[in-house]
């Protein structure tokens, strides 16, 4: 009996790890399913005609009809050159806006800094839909209704960009700085040669999110402006909400492929790097 | 036209400040036009067409359309502009969101634009007016307006030895076809006799039936909600039990964006829906199919819906004149007609249904007219001060019903509760 038991004993220890990595597999399986469903949907219906939408047959014919009458059903070029041109700019002022900000946060002491930031942080609690009438008032005040401009720049001074730099940046070592001032670096040099190469990972995965925000951004965009001419993206895919008529599913799904499109592509190929520089960065 | 013309050249001459009429046509009025686009595909660019047609017939006038995604966008964006000081001229929204606007302040009455024709004002269906006008004032001209109304797939009502020809004319008979028409294989049913979307705005398809049970769901002045009456109750227990104990509606919450779709695939025989889907099911359903007045109870009768004009206070006399010619442009009856056809919408005037266009149409395509015919029996959609509060009282209370999660009672009297609360600082 004894004997039976005591060799049972390490053989249960060894599955128990080996039944815990495929709970764990199953999991993220399930997860990662659950998560992708909405988009082979969304493939499924944008390739097949619209009689296919709701049923699954693998024979069904495939078609790429509904992308053109997507494409013909909005100026989707004039769109999507609004939205990069959208993205770069909230993009570009945020690094350069956070980084000064989050370096002085980094490295100051004095208490009037530290108040600062936690207003600073308070901005994080306060949902930007909120804002929306005062951001047009003052938007309005500057003349920039119905610019590209007038989108982007209420976001430009990002909370939680500088919250996350200031993160960043304060992990670096004070050796480091001392060393370069050695060498000559002024404070700007510093900064450029040191904290900016050492925080790579914080910035590539917040122009991630500050990206994939933006250009999923729909109602500011959509109250700011009035013309084709600098509506994003989003805005142009409203026009397929058709409530009062019944959805058309097959044109809806190609063109949220379109409109996704790119910034799935930029996904698949850089894969890599933006998952090594969450885990860095510490956004999950 | 020439009315206001007349109208517009007299006021020139009677103010000794305007009399240089010279300068006046040399600047254009701008006005811009918000717009949303709840109906699909090439919408705008009918749209688009109707203010350039629009500016050659008024060369003194530009009008720039402002396209703004659904009704629900639609009126944060209009709200959000007019706070920013920074509001549209004329804007589409629901004729429901009436009191909304006017609450904030940001419209303007109609009758007391100058040069209005009061005949034009009255030649609307008066169903459509009542969502309209309040205190006596014109506050939203019909323009995209709808009604809900029954789609059958004749095919279905012929292999269920039903009369295609003769859709269910009460409550009763609804039931009955629906249970001939409900196709089942063991467990599982593959035909639903009829669908009811509930998805959204169930308040909507809820007022029908609510009205062929003679009830009103609020009063004229909008601060007052009657959902807690018992005939309100009844009403939501036919509902439920179409679902539930008679089984031939699919259960819970139907989704309203697909009930289309569950048509085409013949998932269902009877859908209840907007004559705004009329152009699509023509296009689309691979069947006949029959349009039909919804079935009665103690009355026929169904709510209007859809899409009103508005002008905003913060437009100049100038801006507000060139408004009301834009207005009256495209209710004019031949461009009604036409955007009746295009569009599947309930042309907004009787005169639109005399134009020889529109009595062609209707000759080669009967179903157009149904929606015409149901309206003497139609009423006011459901509209109140804090509209989207209330609604949403009613929304919750009937979904909660239709999910099982309450009876349909108590149901209603939670959402009387909820509306008499918000609606109480409204009534002197």
């Amino acid at each position: 009996m004894s004997a039976a038991i005591a060799p049972a004993l390490p053989a249960e220890t060894r599955a128990m790890p080996r039944l815990g990595t495929v709970l764990e597999t199953a999991a993220a399986w399930l997860l990662g399913l659950v998560w992708v469903a909405p988009l082979l949907y969304a493939v499924w219906a944008a390739f097949h005609p619209t009689g296919y939408a709701t049923r699954f047959d693998l024979t069904a014919p495939l078609t790429l009809a509904n992308f053109v009458a997507a494409w013909n059903a909005a100026p989707f070029a004039q769109y999507f050159l609004n939205t990069v041109l959208l993205v770069s700019f909230v993009l570009a002022g945020q690094f350069v806006l956070c980084t000064l900000a989050a370096f002085v946060f980094a490295r100051s002491a004095s208490r009037l800094m530290g108040l600062l930031f936690a207003l600073v942080l308070v901005q994080l609690m306060i949902m930007p839909d909120m804002l929306i009438v005062e951001n047009y008032r003052t938007m309005r005040a500057l003349g920039l209704v119905d610019s590209i401009l007038g989108i982007g720049l209420p976001y430009v001074a990002s909370g939680f960009g500088i919250f996350l730099l200031r993160q960043a940046f304060r992990q670096v070592p004070r050796e480091l700085e001392e060393a370069a001032r050695v060498e000559g670096c002024g404070t700007l040099a510093i900064l450029l040669r040191v904290y900016v190469p050492l925080a790579r990972p914080t910035y590539l995965a917040y122009g991630l999110t500050s990206v994939s925000y933006h250009w999923n951004n729909f109602l500011w965009p959509l109250v700011i402006t009035n013309t084709v001419e600098v509506r994003p993206v989003t805005v142009g895919l409203a026009v397929f909400a058709s409530t009062d008529q019944g959805i058309d599913w097959a044109i809806i799904s190609a063109a949220t492929l379109l409109s996704a499109a790119p910034l799935l592509l930029a996904f698949l190929l850089f894969q890599r790097q933006f998952v090594q520089s969450f885990m860095r960065a510490g956004i999950r | 036209m020439p009315i206001t013309r007349r109208a517009a050249l007299g006021a020139l001459a009677a103010s000794p400040m305007l009399a240089a009429p010279a300068l006046r046509a040399q600047t254009p009025v701008e006005i811009s036009f918000n717009y949303p686009v709840a109906v699909g595909g090439p919408i705008t660019r009918i749209i688009d067409g109707y203010c350039a047609d629009f500016e050659t017939a008024n060369p003194g006038i530009r009008v720039r359309p402002v396209y703004t995604g659904s009704y629900q966008d639609s009126i944060t964006k209009a709200l959000t502009a007019a706070k920013g000081g920074d509001a549209p001229q004329v804007a589409c929204l629901l004729s429901t969101d009436m009191f909304t606007l006017i609450d904030e302040g940001v419209v303007a009455p109609w009758d007391e634009v100058e040069g209005v024709d009061r005949a034009w004002l009255d030649g609307f269906y008066p169903a459509f007016l009542e969502n309209s006008r309040t205190g006596g004032k014109t506050w939203g001209i019909p323009f995209q307006r709808s009604t809900i109304v029954m789609y059958y797939n004749k095919e279905a009502f012929k292999a269920a030895g039903l009369d295609p020809e003769t859709p269910p004319k009460t409550w009763e008979e609804q039931l009955a076809f629906a249970q001939k028409l409900t196709k089942r294989q063991g467990d599982q049913v593959t035909q639903w006799g009829i669908q009811i979307p509930s998805s959204g705005f169930p308040y909507w398809l809820f007022q029908a039936l609510t009205t062929q049970n003679d009830v009103r769901l609020m009063n004229e002045a909008g601060d007052t909600t009657y959902f807690a009456d018992p005939k309100v109750a009844e009403a939501l227990q036919y509902w439920m039990d179409l679902a539930t104990k008679h089984k031939v509606h699919p259960p819970g919450i139907v989704e309203w964006g697909t009930t289309p779709r569950d048509f085409f695939e013949r998932k269902v025989a009877m859908m209840w829906t907007t004559t705004g889907n009329l152009t699509n099911v023509k296009a689309n359903a691979p069947f006949p199919f029959g349009v039909a007045m919804l079935p009665a109870h103690k009355r026929p009768g169904s709510p209007t819906g859809g899409g009103n004009l508005y002008v905003f206070k913060s437009a100049s006399p100038a801006q507000r004149e060139a408004a009301l010619k834009f207005a009256r442009f495209l209710t004019a009856p031949e461009r009604a007609a036409q955007w009746g056809i295009d569009t599947g919408y309930v042309a907004v005037s009787p005169a639109a249904w005399e134009t020889p266009k529109m009595k062609d149409y209707v000759a080669g395509f009967p179903a157009a007219a149904v929606a015409r015919d149901q309206l003497p029996h139609a009423v006011a959609e459901l509209s109140t001060h804090e509209n989207q509060r209330v609604t949403k009282a009613l929304n919750d209370g009937l979904q909660a019903a239709l999910t099982g999660r309450k009876q349909a009672g108590p149901a209603m009297a939670d959402a009387q509760a909820e509306a008499e609360r918000i609606l109480r600082s409204y009534r002197g």
